[in-house]
């Protein structure tokens, strides 16, 4: 287990970064960077712009301002992008994962099998491995998808919504592996919708609402007053369990 | 040959139809996962004014002719469908129908010539000549090396296209390959099966094997064997009951179809019934 070297390079700078589509801005002028080897959240309302952030990092979508990922990506998409019907196996789902490095003329060999064996074992679904994706629950499909992302074995991971729609185990699973994949001094930065999962495991925040609304280590950034600003809701927190609460939505008596 | 595949045409059309059965039953796995049903179909029908122009220019011929019509067909669909607002097929449609009006002017108004209009439709698989068997193999041919290397990619793509272009498959790439090779193909079967039961091989074999499995290399492969089959079977129909083959092959292949569909419903309900029966 290994953390990426203090005074390392950040992993991910972004400059002044802004993207918009058909003329409509997604992201205005945002800075910030990564250190290599942490966990970092990207949060924000429905429409913040943190698919936007994704893909901006990934280079696939035009942009403004100057977007620096150091080091190779792997990917997670959202559940929903996939083609649950697809006639493939959970361990062919991974096994794509290798796709990239074999090129058109090499098959996988057996290493890159037992790579995604591996993956599949660390994900808790050694006894999937032979199922129909088609077949698995939610929660395990998106393991899958993250054991994808792992085995195409790049330095910084980017996650698109990972937790949502997923059953409470599956999100554990799915957390831990991330929280390894990082101690092993790889960056990870994902968005998500829950911000009680997002202020327990990232070491930081990037908090956005169609710009930067505020971004750093966790401790700073999950604050009341940043969290109002971005969602225009107050942060409530009873028991242990965070929620939102929205003005001006309001119980009937 | 054994009867009824005794004659020479009968057997060019037998070694044509098995040969055909390789770039078919691959290309159809993909025409069906990938919902290309109506681009199949689209661009064997689109070829009209390819054949045309190639009837009425010698020089160019009629087989030269429906693949610059494939190509041109297949060129303006990809590009226009790069419009997110113009998704299912609506493309594909407007550009069929631009095709066929274009090949009934230029029929009627430009080179008149007297176009077989039954042979274009329907093909014929009797009467295809050594020259066309030679294509058909050479089509197999590279439809069956260019879909394995590619398959990995196409596969990924197919899965997940959100995650193949930033992990570098290229999926754009694999699409331009997919829909050129599916311009050929069709094209080299016209004269087997003519324009519009083209689609059925492509299709129905592919489909009737996506119902009995759950993985891709069976159903590429159940796929071909199944498109041979068909074709040999309605060969030795046609020839027993003296009726048009393409016709022949496409019935056999919806008849086939319907058969694995009854019986692959019956073992779901029958599993569905004793796993009820097992958790009472």
């Amino acid at each position: 287990m290994k953390r990426a070297a203090a005074g390392s390079p950040p992993a991910i700078v972004a400059l002044d970064l802004s993207v918009a589509y058909e003329g409509r801005p997604a992201l205005t002028g945002v800075t910030f960077s990564v250190p290599a080897g942490t966990l970092a959240g990207v949060l924000g309302p429905n429409g913040a712009g943190k698919t936007t952030l994704l893909r901006a990092l990934l280079g696939v979508v035009s942009h403004t301002g100057s977007v620096e990922v150091n080091g190779s990506t792997s990917y997670v998409p959202q559940l929903s992008a996939v083609d649950r019907t697809f006639p493939v196996d959970a361990l062919g789902v991974v096994l794509m994962g290798r796709y990239p490095r074999l090129g058109w003329l090499r098959a996988p060999r057996a290493n890159d099998r037992r790579v995604a064996a591996e993956l599949l074992d660390q994900m808790g679904l050694s006894d999937r491995a032979r199922s129909p994706f088609a077949s698995l629950s939610g929660g395990q499909r998106q393991r899958v998808l993250v054991a994808r992302a792992l085995a195409q074995e790049g330095e910084v991971m980017l996650l698109d919504e990972p937790l949502t729609g997923i059953d409470a185990a599956s999100q554990e699973v799915v957390l831990r592996v991330l929280a390894d994949h990082c101690a092993d001094g790889h960056t990870v930065c994902m968005t998500t919708h829950d911000l009680a999962q997002a202020a327990r495991v990232c070491d930081r925040l990037l908090i956005l609402d169609g710009r930067l609304v505020a971004e750093g280590p966790t401790r700073e950034v999950f604050r009341p007053e940043i969290i109002r600003a971005a969602y225009r809701a107050e942060l409530l927190s009873l028991d242990g369990e965070t929620a939102l609460v929205h003005h001006g939505v309001h119980p009937a008596p | 040959m054994p009867p009824p595949f005794d004659a020479p045409y009968i057997e060019r059309a037998l070694l044509a139809g098995v040969l055909l059965a390789v770039p078919f039953g691959l290309l159809g796995t993909w025409v069906v996962l990938r919902g290309l049903a109506f681009f199949a179909h689209g661009v064997g029908v689109a070829t009209f004014p390819g054949v045309v122009v190639g009837l009425g220019l010698p020089a160019l011929g009629p087989i030269a002719g429906s693949l610059a019509a494939a190509a041109g067909f297949t060129a303006a669909v990809s590009l226009f469908e790069r419009d997110h607002r113009l998704r299912g097929g609506a493309v594909t449609g407007l550009v069929l129908a631009i095709a066929l009006a274009l090949g009934g002017l230029l029929l009627t108004s430009v080179f008149r010539v007297a176009a077989p209009v039954e042979s274009a439709l329907f093909g014929s698989l009797l009467a295809i000549s050594g020259a066309d068997v030679v294509r058909c193999a050479a089509v197999a041919l590279v439809a069956l090396v260019t879909l394995v290397l590619t398959g990995r990619s196409l596969a990924a793509a197919t899965f997940d296209r959100e995650w193949a272009g930033p992990a570098g498959l290229r999926p754009g790439r694999g699409d331009v390959l997919l829909l050129g090779l599916l311009a050929l193909a069709v094209v080299t079967a016209l004269p087997a099966v003519g324009s519009l039961l083209v689609s059925g091989l492509l299709v129905v074999p592919a489909a009737t094997a996506r119902l009995v499995t759950d993985r891709l290399a069976p159903m590429q492969a159940l796929a071909v064997a199944l498109c041979a089959l068909e074709t040999v079977l309605g060969l030795a129909l046609a020839r027993t009951l003296d009726i048009p083959p393409g016709s022949a092959v496409a019935a056999l292949a919806g008849l086939g179809f319907g058969l694995v569909a009854a019986v692959a419903g019956l073992i779901r309900r029958a599993r569905h019934a004793s796993r009820i029966g097992a958790g009472a």
